[in-house]
């Protein structure tokens, strides 16, 4: 009887480390994904993985290595950062990927000339590696060197013009040099070859609104309401809809029939915003606070844009 | 005519918690203050006390509309709570850049409008460690349409001691990992940006 207890324990034990082990698996792979930087969590699950169940890993083991070393090389863990290269490096020799990898252990080390040099290898054997040419601009804006980052980007894009990455990459760079100009515009690009993509639309829209001026700001409202076409639970957008309709209302130099309708727009704005508060503060007590916040912000706007 | 701002200790270690939170990103966000009664005509004597922090947002700062939305919505939470915004903090995307840029300028400048003592905070993320042993801040104050760096030292808190504390503590904690700022709150209303929890965690270290 007690033989039998014991059978069945230890088979449930190891039906619970089955499962431990698949869910980090599948942690990191979602993580992998969805291109998560958490990378303090992604080293506590994967080099417990690492460690404990590497022989259950198969194949996968390698992508294991490469996305871990990256967390380590943001979380200073070195030790861990170079064990995964080693075995990267026994995996695969003389692989250009690898290669990349070493250079950016280089560049966490700040060892910047030395990383640019393995870069430079590697795009000696290969011109087109673009990963390599990306890790170089990745340099010039660690090093602070904003414009000739921002120009090595624009000559990179000329070759590689579908670079999605590399186009949002450019757009965030000038945003910081308050060029918003030219920040717009490689957003165009990529509302261009993402049409259904909110996200685009709705940062396209923050950047009009930041340039100013009533033709950016009627823009703006415009890339805001489609925005909230593409996904109407995008609260940035309807909150950008609210501002730039009440600020276009507001402007002296529209006439009645523009200020009429961008009065509309933002009522309907200010209702669909209570709505999402509502709906979030169902239940708890501290968004209750929220709520109340935000109507009489609202309010408040109302007053000051009639 | 010297300002004073204190920090009280759930202040400073929401900043830093912030900061520690997106560590490959710009932070920013602000401080709120008690709102002071009638001020008496010489009193220059009377601290500041910076008694909470909201972080506002990560990653790219310079754009305008959420800055505003935040703006306004915190506002109109301070009035009834009874504080006032009373300063702006930033730590830059680059570890070793801890100057003031253009777009923390502004911002310090639209806040002084409202508060003339108004303060502007760049953190110093190369002295950022986890044992918090000394203030990692630079404050700045607006004097005359130019920025004048001012000293932070243990002075510049309610209680240094505790501060330090506190922060250390909810760092190792890894507290960071559960607070909220103003773009967490537009991804899903239901973060509360006030940090209730971590009010909590704070006032129990206390």
């Amino acid at each position: 009887m007690l033989r039998k207890v014991a059978k069945l324990l230890y088979f449930d034990n190891w039906n619970v480390l089955i499962i431990v082990f698949t869910e980090m698996r599948d942690k990191l792979r979602k993580w992998r994904e969805d291109n998560h930087r958490n990378s303090e969590q992604i080293v506590d699950v994967g080099e417990e993985l690492i460690n404990e169940h590497a022989s259950k890993l198969g194949d996968d083991i390698w992508i294991i290595y490469e996305q871990v070393m990256i967390a380590a090389l943001d979380c200073s863990r070195d030790d861990l950062a170079w064990t995964c290269l080693q075995e990267l490096k026994r995996q695969f020799p003389g692989s250009q990927r690898v290669k990349r990898l070493a250079g950016m252990r280089l560049e966490a080390l700040e060892k910047y000339e030395d990383a640019s040099k393995q870069y430079d290898s590697i795009l000696q054997d290969d011109p087109t590696n673009t990963a390599a040419r990306k890790r170089k601009i990745s340099i010039l804006k660690a090093q602070g060197k904003s414009a000739e980052a921002i120009r090595e980007l624009n000559e990179y894009l000329e070759q590689f013009v579908g670079d999605q990455e590399a186009w949002h990459e450019l757009s965030e760079l000038y945003i910081n040099e308050h060029d918003y100009g030219k920040a717009a515009f490689c957003l165009e690009e990529l509302m261009m070859t993402n049409p259904h993509n909110h996200l685009y639309c709705e940062q396209y829209a923050e950047v009009k609104y930041t340039q100013g001026g009533l033709e950016n700001l009627e823009l703006s409202r415009k890339y805001f309401a489609q925005a909230l076409k593409l996904n109407n639970r995008n609260m940035r957008a309807l909150f950008g809809l609210y501002m730039s309709a009440s600020h276009i209302a507001a402007c002296p130099k529209v006439n009645a029939t523009v200020k009429k309708a961008n009065v509309k727009y933002a009522a309907w704005a200010t209702n669909q915003i209570n709505r999402a508060y509502q709906l979030a503060g169902r239940g708890t007590k501290e968004n209750k606070c929220s709520v109340k916040a935000v109507e009489e912000m609202l309010e408040s706007m109302q007053i000051t844009m009639s | 005519l010297s300002y004073f701002c204190l920090f009280h200790s759930g202040a400073y270690c929401k900043m830093l918690l912030h900061a520690a939170k997106y560590p490959h990103c710009a932070v920013n966000g602000l401080l709120v203050a008690e709102k002071q009664k009638e001020k008496k005509k010489d009193s220059h004597s009377t601290p500041i006390l910076c008694v909470d922090c909201i972080p506002l947002f990560h990653g790219t700062l310079a754009l305008a509309p959420m800055l505003e939305v935040a703006l306004t919505l915190i506002d109109t939470w301070c009035k009834e709570n009874k504080y006032v915004i009373a300063g702006y903090y930033q730590a830059n995307e680059r570890t070793k850049d801890f100057r003031p840029n253009q777009f923390a300028e502004k911002v310090g400048a639209r806040i002084a409008e409202n508060f003339s003592e108004a303060a502007m905070i760049m953190v110093d993320s190369t002295r950022f460690t986890m044992g918090c042993y000394e203030p990692i801040l630079t404050i700045y104050d607006h004097h005359e349409n130019k920025w004048k760096c001012r000293d932070c030292n243990a002075d510049c808190f309610e209680d240094w001691c505790e501060a330090q504390k506190i922060t250390s503590a909810l760092l190792e904690g890894r507290s960071y990992e559960s607070l909220i700022d103003f773009d967490n709150h537009l991804d899903d209303l239901r973060n509360d940006w006030t940090n209730p929890e971590i009010n909590k965690s704070v006032l129990h270290l206390c």
